[in-house]
């Protein structure tokens, strides 16, 4: 009798695993409960997939992007805000992924793990998120693209407030295209989601490959003949600048001189640059994946080297990106991660959440990043003029990334040096020409915006 | 219930002394059924007054709930002179929120599942009371297997198609799941049978009577049901026996058998297709998981409040699914409550068994406690997707009567290890005392 009543100790095994279910059912609950209960099939917070139950989003200022109104989403009254913010603030469908409508759906809804939805329940809306952007600035930015595809972005190099985030094309999300499919990656916020071919704003990340490696490269001189013969083949550049020294060479975005530079340096040493800026790592910021900057050189000959080193080789880099190098350098060195969302209140009025600046993993020493400075600078008042940015004190460089057939793209990538406007700027005006036109233009506009309102 | 006074004949070998001292810790069933009792008032009262002003018929349904449970105890602590009644409490408790549940649906359901609890207690306390004499049960045993076998063979001749299974008969508007009720008689069956150790005839008629439940559940197409008759075989047959080789052997069989049926018959290879990836069938065959999780998630650890979810729109919610329903409207901690009574409740059946006065008792109390936890563990992680959905009901809290009374009368089994032995008649085979 003794050994049969023992037996039973054979379920002790069985609620040991069962407890264990337990606990992994607990653990899911608290792992995958955020993005669960912002499923679109949750009728709490959509309706027929559209998000329906959420809180306001405000531009920094304030200005209402998106409310719940009787069960609907509601935009700006403005259709001009409405296609400028688009991308940042998404659809309620969800088709923009890194729009705050998809991104943080889960934050919009209230969700927390104690409470679920329950904020939806008693108040009938979740959290209000305050976006980092200024509606004005994106409006001026994206006047200023005057209808070129492509996309601006500007954030603060100290904080990380990302007050400009514009894509183009984009729709009026009270109208929507009746066939998304005929605008060429519509859904896309260029600024996060989009790669390009980045041209001569490539020669500054050459330009600092050869501060770190080459110990006289500010004394040293090329020579540039308007054409330069590498491996059987040739790189072309715009203009014959004969003798020229290292800053002239940026300034005159010569690529004989960062041919020249990129093969002095070789492969091994460009990349490690490369690696040290985050290229070919994914970088997540504020919940948004942004698309990969790619430098391959592993297999590349000479000649791609050299054109590698001015910015046309494969290689692509997404614009977000790029802005956070060109941070990085105005902030003396350090790179500080964009934020998109500035703060975030409950529905009883609670700030639950407030920005806190984060360091990107993009680090420079502060020596190559003042030089760095001094020559965007000279950029500016050598170059393009200073005239181009009254009163913003600009460091930068335009890119042309040349296309097999059609119009260039036109980049600007820079930043103002003025203390009360800490603000690093990227523009890409798709098939627009040279970057010292539409891209500069634009770059300026959205720039003179944000000054005039003091925003930062 | 004279025959339970009775002393213990001599030809018993008397257990040691540390064995035979009724060991009575002091349990206050009155505070703990005060607590329940609050918990209930709690929960039942926006049910009860959701429409804004009290609906009478459910408070008429929750006020003899309560004074219901109270009058129960109060009675058997007088009859029985007892102070312990976790497992009665435990199962006021679950049945509570079982009936919460259904209440704020339609009051016909609460009216129903009322019902439905009552004949539960009923069973339960018949069956507490046949169960105190080893010499009724044995007596009993025949005419149940006959009776369990007669039931399924009905249903195979008289059932319905619900949701694939072939599991419910259907008297003018009544209809019952015999199933549960031989789960009932399935433990009753083996315990009584495999008591007589010696007997290896009346081992073989239970493994056939087994095959037999376990058969008819498969052609009805009841998977989760006969899932959970063999695992209360393997903990039957390990009780009786000790022997891990055979049930390993019987465990390959089974298991080769379920892939022959599966190589043969694809359909049910189907049905469990969606097992970890019910998100990329979010709306046609993973819909019922996802929802679960959805809605769960959204009522957080403190839950929305009954009535406010949105799991209730879905099919099955009140049965099947009615574990989500609980986090979702009452919160993840009290459905994280109810997995760890019956967890406690198996610790209770296994620790009873030990010291119990009959291996009748032992038996029966630990494949009681181990059928129910099987069960819960199919239903509860079958519709979170941490195992294949199988659709079988929560005991004690999913709308449907058969399956509460099987759940009352299952706690019957596990209650049967408290049992003095001064208040047990023994078995001593078929020696007639004269």
């Amino acid at each position: 009798m003794n050994k049969t009543t023992r037996r039973g100790y054979a379920l002790i095994p069985v609620i040991i695993a069962f407890l264990a279910g337990a606990v992994l059912l607990v653990y899911m609950f608290v792992v995958h409960g955020a993005a669960w209960s912002s499923n679109r099939a949750n009728s709490h917070l959509f309706t027929a997939g559209r998000l329906s139950t959420a809180g306001t989003i405000f531009d920094t200022r304030g200005k209402t992007l998106a409310q719940t109104q009787n069960g609907r989403r509601v935009f700006s009254d403005s259709r001009s805000v409405r296609k400028a913010t688009l991308h940042i603030v998404g659809d309620p469908l969800g088709m923009i992924s890194t729009g705050a409508h998809a991104a943080y759906k889960s934050r919009l809804s209230g969700y927390n793990l104690v409470d679920g939805i329950y904020s939806i329940q008693k108040y009938g809306r979740g959290n209000d998120l305050t976006l980092a952007v200024s509606a004005d600035a994106c409006v001026a930015a994206w006047n200023a693209l005057s209808g070129y595809n492509g996309t601006v972005g500007v954030f603060n190099y100290k904080t990380g407030a990302l007050v400009c985030s514009v894509s183009a094309p984009s729709f009026d999300v009270n109208d929507p295209p009746s066939d998304p499919e005929k605008l060429d990656g519509v859904y896309l916020n260029r600024l996060f989601s989009g790669v390009y071919t980045p041209g001569s704003t490539m020669k500054i990340v050459t330009a600092l490959s050869a501060l770190e490696n080459i110990p006289d490269i500010a004394t040293r001189t090329f020579t540039c003949n308007g054409r330069m013969r590498v491996g059987g083949s040739e790189v072309v550049c715009m203009g014959t600048h004969g003798e020229i020294g290292f800053q002239a060479a940026l300034n005159k975005s010569c690529n004989c001189a960062f041919a020249q530079i990129a093969l002095l340096l070789g492969k091994e040493k460009l990349s490690a640059t490369a690696r040290e800026l985050a290229f070919n790592t994914p970088i997540k910021t504020d919940g948004i994946q942004l698309a990969v900057s790619s430098l391959k050189l592993q297999n590349a000959s000479e000649l791609e080297l050299a054109w590698a080193g001015v910015g046309q080789y494969e290689t692509l880099v997404n614009p977000c990106h790029l802005m956070m190098i060109v941070g990085a350098i105005a902030n003396g060195g350090q790179g500080v991660q964009p934020q998109v969302i500035r703060s975030m209140q409950s529905p009883s009025g609670v700030t639950v959440y407030r920005a806190i600046t984060r360091n990107s993993s993009i680090s420079i020493s502060a020596g190559y990043a003042q030089t760095l400075q001094k020559i965007l600078r000279s950029n500016v008042t050598e170059q393009y003029g200073d005239n181009r940015f009254p009163n913003l004190q600009m460091c930068g460089k335009t890119g042309t990334a040349e296309l097999d057939g059609k119009t260039s793209h036109s980049w600007f990538v820079g930043f103002s040096q003025r203390a009360d406007l800490p603000l690093a700027v990227v523009v890409v005006a798709e098939n627009a020409g040279y970057g010292s036109g539409v891209a500069m233009n634009t770059a300026n506009a959205v720039m003179q915006s944000l000054l005039q309102n003091k925003i930062q | 219930m004279a025959s339970m006074d009775r002393p213990i004949s001599r030809d018993v070998p008397a257990p040691d002394a540390a064995r035979t001292a009724p060991r009575r810790k002091p349990f206050r069933w009155g505070w703990m059924l005060l607590l329940i009792t609050m918990f209930q008032v709690f929960s039942f009262f926006p049910v009860a007054f959701a429409g804004g002003e009290l609906n009478e018929t459910l408070g008429m349904v929750f006020g003899i709930y309560i004074l219901a449970e109270w009058f129960y105890l109060f009675l058997a602590h007088i009859i029985t002179q007892r102070d312990d009644f976790p497992l009665e409490i435990l199962a006021f408790f679950l049945s509570g929120i079982g009936l919460t549940i259904c209440a704020s649906i339609h009051e016909t359901y609460a009216v129903k599942q009322a019902i439905a609890i009552g004949l539960g207690v009923l069973s339960f306390a018949v069956l507490t009371f046949l169960l105190r004499s080893t010499e009724r049960a044995m007596f009993l045993r025949m005419p149940l297997a006959v009776a369990a076998v007669g039931l399924l063979v009905l249903n195979l001749l008289l059932a319905k198609t619900t949701n694939g299974a072939l599991n419910w008969i259907s008297l003018g508007s009544f209809s019952f799941q015999p199933s549960e009720l031989v789960k009932v008689a399935f433990i009753f069956v083996g315990a009584a049978t495999l008591e007589k150790l010696t007997a290896t005839r009346s081992l073989t008629k239970y493994v056939i009577f087994s095959i037999g439940c376990v058969g008819a559940l498969f052609l009805m197409r009841d998977f989760g049901a006969a899932l959970i008759f063999f695992f209360t075989f393997i903990i039957i047959a390990f009780m009786r026996s000790g022997d891990f080789r055979t049930l390993i052997l019987i465990s390959a069989g089974a298991l080769m058998g379920a892939i022959l049926i599966i190589y043969f018959k694809p359909y049910v290879a189907n049905r469990f297709a969606t097992y970890r990836h019910i998100w990329e069938y979010v709306n046609d065959k993973g819909f019922q998981q996802t929802r679960v999780l959805i809605y769960s998630a959204s009522g957080g650890l403190l839950g929305l409040g009954v009535g406010n979810g949105k799991l209730r729109n879905v099919f099955a919610a009140s049965t099947d699914l009615v574990f989500g329903m609980v986090c979702e409207e009452m919160g993840l901690l009290l459905g994280i409550l109810i997995l760890f009574v019956f967890a406690f409740v198996a610790v209770y059946a296994v620790r009873g068994a030990r010291k119990s006065s009959s291996t009748f008792y032992s038996i029966a109390a630990v494949s009681a406690a181990g059928m129910l936890l099987f069960q819960l563990a199919l239903n509860v992680f079958g519709i979170t997707d941490l195992l294949p959905m199988t659709g079988v009901t929560l005991p004690f809290i999913s709308r449907g009567g058969t399956s509460l009374i099987c759940a009352w009368s299952l706690f019957a089994f596990i209650k049967s290890v408290s049992f003095n032995i001064g208040d047990v008649k023994p078995y001593r085979g078929r020696r007639r005392k004269g």
